[in-house]
């Protein structure tokens, strides 16, 4: 905004603007541009409110980096669990860690149910004389075979785990 | 601001809003919420792989649904009341999507509404194939929650 040359002047800093301007250059033309405040909150004002729509306080869970999850009209939120992710490259991972190829896993699972118990006896150190909710977070491609997950999910619930949240993207 | 005019030296009634500290206010806020902002939205359908339901364990006459998959867009429906078969039925269909709604439709019109009658279904158990993509077989179960079956789980079968 190009500032007023006339003696009534919006605010106290665009008035200061004014004096100094003639001060300095008696003749020439004016180079002090004022920056223009208002469009600036109303931006800011908008970008805060649509911020905060979008804004959410469900737990989140990491997604293995390449692995495409499949889509879902009637999901609901994630709850917080240990996460088992099988990638489409044939490896399965636990809370982002490798643990093995699936293929591998799925013939001996002494590996993956080794650190499924450790995970359960952590709870149970922190939780004393709460029933173990068997809840875990199963991520897996969408390409690959629903047999391969069926398995994973029968091991699973062979330790315990048996309230198990398939990992979806949600579509509204 | 502006003085009043005439009104001798009285004290201005007009103030101007500082608009640093708002303005401070607002960037700070823009920058927390875009950080903390969550763009893309996971979700999670839950699976019960317990064995035996509580609907199994009262008298009451309960339905229990069979999903049997031959390949991505062929399944059977066995509809089981207390235990014994009652009724298959067939769904097949072209592509992934005519599948996926003449599933929902065979559900809602011939299941749901057994002999005309409402029934209920307390659990459902689907055998997946190796041909069939997990892709596919959580668009079934999303089609099975959408008609209130809740309680559902995923047999374990050994690369049919």
């Amino acid at each position: 905004m190009r500032l007023n040359s006339s003696l009534v002047a919006a605010d106290a800093f665009e008035k200061h603007l004014i004096s100094r301007k003639r001060k300095s250059s008696w003749g020439k033309k004016a180079a002090v541009y004022a920056l223009m405040l208002t469009s600036m909150v109303d931006m800011f004002s908008m970008l805060v409110v649509f911020l905060l729509q979008t804004f959410s306080t469900s737990p989140e869970i990491l997604i293995n980096k390449g692995l495409s999850l499949p889509d879902s009209l009637t999901s609901s939120e994630v709850k917080e669990a240990p996460v088992l992710a099988l990638a489409k490259d044939g490896n399965i991972y636990l809370d982002q860690k490798l643990v093995g190829i699936t293929a591998k896993v799925l013939k001996k699972p002494s590996e993956l149910m080794n650190k499924l118990n450790l995970i359960k006896n952590d709870w149970a150190k922190v939780h004393s004389g709460q029933p173990f909710p068997g809840e875990i977070n199963l991520q897996a491609d969408k390409e690959i075979s629903s047999t391969i997950v069926s398995q994973v999910m029968g091991i699973l619930t062979t330790g315990e785990y048996s309230s198990i949240q398939l990992a979806v993207m949600g579509i509204r | 601001m502006r003085k009043k005019v005439g009104l001798g030296s009285k004290k201005d009634l007009n103030a101007d809003l500082n608009l640093t500290p708002f303005i401070d206010l607002l960037s700070t806020c823009v920058c927390f919420l875009l950080i903390t902002a969550v763009w893309i939205e996971v979700g999670s359908v839950e699976i019960k792989q317990s064995h035996g339901t509580e609907a199994a364990a009262s008298k009451k006459i309960s339905y229990d649904l069979d999903v049997v998959y031959k390949n991505s867009t062929n399944l059977t429906l066995n509809l089981k009341r207390n235990g014994k078969r009652v009724k298959a039925f067939k769904v097949q269909g072209i592509d992934e999507s005519s599948f996926q709604a003449s599933l929902n439709d065979l559900i809602q019109k011939k299941v749901l509404n057994f002999r005309n009658k409402v029934i209920s279904i307390a659990t459902a158990t689907v055998t997946p194939r190796t041909s069939v993509n997990y892709g596919s077989l959580v668009s079934t179960l999303d089609t099975l929650r959408k008609n209130n079956i809740i309680n559902i789980g995923v047999l374990s079968a050994n690369g049919r």
